[in-house]
């Protein structure tokens, strides 16, 4: 971390407390990050942003407000402190907050989260994205559409009471949906902190080889089914379970986690954890958004919801401890991470009477966020399982059913977990592919 | 050094709450210099957009303020056209060196992907100067953080008034405002100052343990004036009676074929979903193959046949007041209103000037980026269905059998834009013509051709709602308006499930 922004954290702090701030936070980032977009599989563009800003959070009598700032310069800095102050004091207190955490801290390195091979890849991403829209070519993809993305980003943190902390990412994201014909489509993402586990030439080819399999869809059949969801679309509903966590979507109505603490509401086989020390973890890092640092919690035990997530002030409202979550408002997850299974996914699928391979879903939608009703969309090849073999490629079905449903309906876990963050699952999932039985397909009538 | 006026009023008096002068600049200059920069590096084009943007947002959950937070962003894109092929960079680090530097790295990095790129042109557009602001006569920036809170501290009292048990109840506010600087190596200049409002609000309401919840979403361009003339507290009063009564009393909706008559947010959430994403010309192209999708449409279906005569389908970004406002689009061309469907007919496509360019037409100005630090793409503005000649009560009227789904909760639509879902909020049964019971969740499935050829009919009863839509990669949540008049779908066949 350049020392000048160190300097203009700890001057800005100091002159907060000075204008008579109780609580400050102050995070300052550095991040850079480039993509390369491509499309009927030639690049489309390349993009590179650069993003230097310090977030500012502080409380006043209970008066919070937050803010980011962009220039750093003397003047700014002032001034930017006085607006923050008139700011706070002209707003109305918020009776729920309870302060931050107390430092000092002690922070561990976590493995596998910066590499400088993916802070100086440069042109080598145009090399990549070739060779995996060449491989998928040869595995028969007529098209390939997707982005290659890396990122090296730096954050410092400082708090007004005593955490003090810093740390530095590196960041892969290879998304890549190959095309056989309109209807015949793979999608597959891979992420990696670090080059060495980055293989977006392997996905391009699982990508084509999905794609090929799905030729001629029939329409599928209304009805429920077993479905053993790859790990791309498990994320998707895992994802949702990760939001749902959030204390602050608890107190909002948006969980269908509210009121179960220490209630079953999974089958044994479930264990959920959020482990933001994961290594390799997209979303791994050493501290959260108050400086405390990050944890593994089990928020799903054998089937049983053991926590929800909090920050400092959430847990001292709830009389508990705070998991490290911080989002100063909401609480929020780094990595959501579902147990390992023992079964390959030939033995899953020899296991299934009537069912479906899901390979992506999009457009998850609630029609009631405290009940869990949902419906999502299949997407990319949908596969029809019949008395244990794959029978063929279907389309046109739409997931209609309930979140808890399909907790309580885990009846079979896979042995391989992949990592997933990308376009529709905007938080970090480590899942294996997983069966659930007697899922709700609807369609079009018309 | 050439500057920009950020505000109408006199910074000089400094009233508490407004900002230090020199955060209103922007310093133009930096603009031409990194254009020029290009330019001199070899781009065979190159834009720049240089954006300020001061955000300030405020939440009230159950009753608590959780959060005052404001922002004032500045910073600038550019885009480049090197050996053929397009690459666009941003930085907020706008020092000449760090713009150098930026602008030297998307020349370099355009060039080598070009060797395996998809070379692109530009349609031909007239080269434009132009100057507009949106006026506040009450601006945003005049009002305390309190004032602004108590919009919300309103809301919360009717529902109160109410009496009825809403456990869940979270209303967010914000207004923004955008000073957009765009020039191009053509010699396009365009300055725009845009203020934008937003509110949304969820609720969740409860009868002995059984939940319904509703959300919806208010947005304009302008001051003030506009965000209150919405009255939330009224809106939300009826929405939470509403929505209690169809809890405690509705009923299951009909199985059998009905005619279904739709309000103008359904209306609007169909016309956004099914008109205007899958006529978005990059999406037809399969530029967003593997972020938002593809679309049924292909390039020849124009001029084909798509839904009934009385089916008119406009995008338009320069009406007034509205969310999706603009009047040149981010590759600088002069906005106008977009006829998608004409009578039942596909007209045209939504265009920015690259795929203008590549299906031989020209650009009706769609182009538009989420922030200075993202590519601008086809987007919609304000989709909305035309009215038609009725009120929306002779529509009910011309109902024998059917059901009335004046909102809506749940909604999603496959990635080809072809079979989409719309689970209903508000709904009633539709008796000869009449009004009857509340009607629990009835769900429409329904593939986008069979949508459009059951409308028989538009009511004179516009609306136009607000969303932000997304779209791209890294995700860009846009400001929209959709809507329309009621409209009437005859005989058709409700939810599947079994």
């Amino acid at each position: 971390m350049n020392p000048d922004k160190e300097t203009i954290a700890k001057s800005l702090l100091d002159k907060f407390v000075k204008a008579g701030a109780d609580d400050v936070i102050i995070n300052i980032n550095h991040d850079n990050s480039s993509q390369i977009k491509f499309a009927n599989s030639k690049i489309a563009t390349t993009q590179d942003w650069t993003t230097a800003k310090a977030d500012i959070f502080l409380a006043v009598n209970k008066h919070l407000v937050m803010t980011t700032i962009k220039d750093f310069s003397e003047k700014a800095v002032y001034d930017a402190v006085s607006r923050i102050m008139k700011f706070a004091n002209a707003s109305t207190p918020n009776e729920d907050y309870n302060g931050i955490a107390e430092g000092p801290f002690t922070y561990r390195n976590i493995p596998e989260t910066f590499d400088p091979k993916v802070a100086n890849l440069g042109e080598t991403s145009v090399d990549l994205t070739e060779s995996a829209i060449n491989a998928a070519a040869e595995h028969g993809s007529k098209r390939s559409a997707g982005v290659f993305e890396s990122s090296t980003s730096s954050s410092y943190l400082i708090t007004t009471n005593n955490a003090e902390a810093a740390d530095k990412s590196t960041k892969l994201y290879f998304s890549f949906r190959a095309f056989v014909d309109d209807y015949a489509s793979g999608h597959r993402v891979c992420n990696s902190r670090v080059l060495s586990k980055f293989k977006p030439e392997r996905i391009a080819v699982e990508a084509a080889e999905i794609a090929r399999q799905s030729i001629n869809p029939a329409s599928g059949e209304v009805g429920v089914y077993d479905v053993l969801f790859e790990p791309l679309p498990f994320s998707n509903l895992l994802a949702q379970i990760g939001e749902a966590s959030s204390i602050f979507n608890v107190e909002s109505h948006l969980s269908c986690l509210a009121g179960k603490l220490n209630s079953k509401i999974a089958d044994s086989s479930v264990t959920i954890t959020d482990d933001g020390t994961l290594a390799n973890g997209f979303g791994s890092g050493k501290f959260d958004a108050e400086g405390v640092p990050t944890q593994k919690n089990t928020v799903i035990d054998k089937g049983i919801l053991k926590t929800y997530l909090h920050n400092t002030s959430t847990a001292r409202k709830h009389s508990t401890k705070t998991t490290a979550n911080a989002g100063l408002i909401s609480p929020t997850p780094f990595n959501i991470v579902f147990n390992n299974g023992k079964l390959n996914k030939e033995e899953i699928i020899s296991g299934i009477k009537k069912g479906l391979i899901v390979t992506n879903v999009w457009y998850t939608r609630f029609q009631n966020y405290a009940t869990g009703d949902f419906s999502t969309i299949p997407r990319d090849g949908l596969f029809l399982v019949e008395n244990g073999k794959v029978s063929g490629a279907v389309k046109e079905l739409r997931i209609s059913d309930n979140l808890l449903n399909i907790l309580k309906n885990v009846v079979a876990i896979g042995n391989k977990p992949e990592q997933v963050f990308g376009w529709e699952v905007e938080m970090p999932v480590i899942t294996p592919p997983v069966l659930v039985k007697d899922i709700h397909f609807t369609k079009s009538v018309a | 050094m050439l500057y920009a006026d950020f505000w109408e009023y006199d910074f000089l008096s400094q009233k508490l709450y407004k900002l230090p002068f020199y955060l209103f600049f922007m310093d133009l200059d930096i603009a031409e210099f990194a254009l020029n920069h290009a330019l001199k590096l070899g781009a065979k084009y190159a834009d720049a957009r240089l954006e300020t943007t001061a955000t300030n947002e405020f939440i009230l959950k159950n009753g608590v303020p959780h959060m005052a937070g404001f922002e004032r962003v500045q910073g600038l894109g550019v885009r480049v056209n090197a050996s053929g092929c397009f690459g666009f960079a941003s930085t907020n680090e706008l020092e000449k060196e760090k713009i150098r530097q930026m602008v030297e790295k998307a020349m370099k990095i355009t060039s080598a992907a070009c060797r395996i790129g998809e070379p692109a042109d530009m349609s031909e557009e007239p080269v434009e100067t132009a100057d507009y602001v949106v006026k506040q006569r009450i601006n945003f920036e005049d009002l305390s953080p309190k004032d602004k809170l108590n919009v919300l501290f309103e809301v919360e009292k009717a529902i109160a008034s109410t009496k009825v048990d809403v456990p869940g109840r979270f209303f967010s506010m914000a207004d923004f405002y955008t000073e957009k600087y765009f020039i191009n190596s053509e010699g396009t200049k365009i300055l725009s100052k845009i203020p934008r409002y937003d509110f949304w609000y969820f609720i969740t309401i409860n009868d002995k343990g059984k939940t319904a919840q509703r959300y919806w979403q208010y947005g304009g361009a302008g001051g003030f004036e506009n965000l209150t003339a919405h009255n939330f507290p009224e809106i939300l009063k009826n929405e939470v009676m509403k929505t209690d009564e169809a809890l405690r009393k509705g009923i299951t909706p009909p199985k059998e074929k009905i005619d279904v008559v739709v309000g103008p947010q359904v209306t609007g959430i169909m016309v956004h979903e099914s008109v205007g994403h899958p006529y978005e010309a990059d999406r037809v192209m399969g530029r967003e193959a593997a972020q938002a999708g593809e679309t049924f449409i292909k390039q020849d279906m124009l001029k084909t046949k798509i839904g009934s005569y009385a089916v008119n389908v406009f995008d338009d970004p320069t009406l007034e007041e509205s969310f999706g406002y603009y009047l040149y689009d981010d590759d600088g061309v002069k906005a106008r209103k977009r006829h998608l469907i004409k009578n039942g007919a596909i007209n045209e496509f939504l265009h920015n000037r690259n795929t203008a360019a590549a299906m031989g037409t020209k650009s009706n100005g769609a182009s538009r980026a989420s922030s200075f630090n993202r590519e601008a793409v086809v987007r919609m503005a304000n989709t909305y269905v035309a009215p038609g000649e009725q009120s929306e009560e002779e529509l009910i009227e011309g109902v024998k059998h059917g059901i009335f789904m004046k909102n809506f909760m749940e909604w999603n639509i496959d990635d080809k834009r072809l079979n989409a879902k719309y689970t209903g909020a508000e709904s009633y049964i539709i008796n000869n013509g009449k009004l009857g019971d509340y009607v629990l969740a009835p769900v429409i499935e329904i593939s986008t051709p069979a949508l459009w050829s059951s409308v028989d009919a538009t009511a004179k009863n516009m609306e136009y709602h607000s969303g932000t839509c997304g779209k791209a990669e890294p995700m860009q949540a846009i400001p929209v308006w959709f809507g329309g008049p009621s409209m009437r779908i005859r005989n058709i066949s409700l939810s599947n499930k079994k």
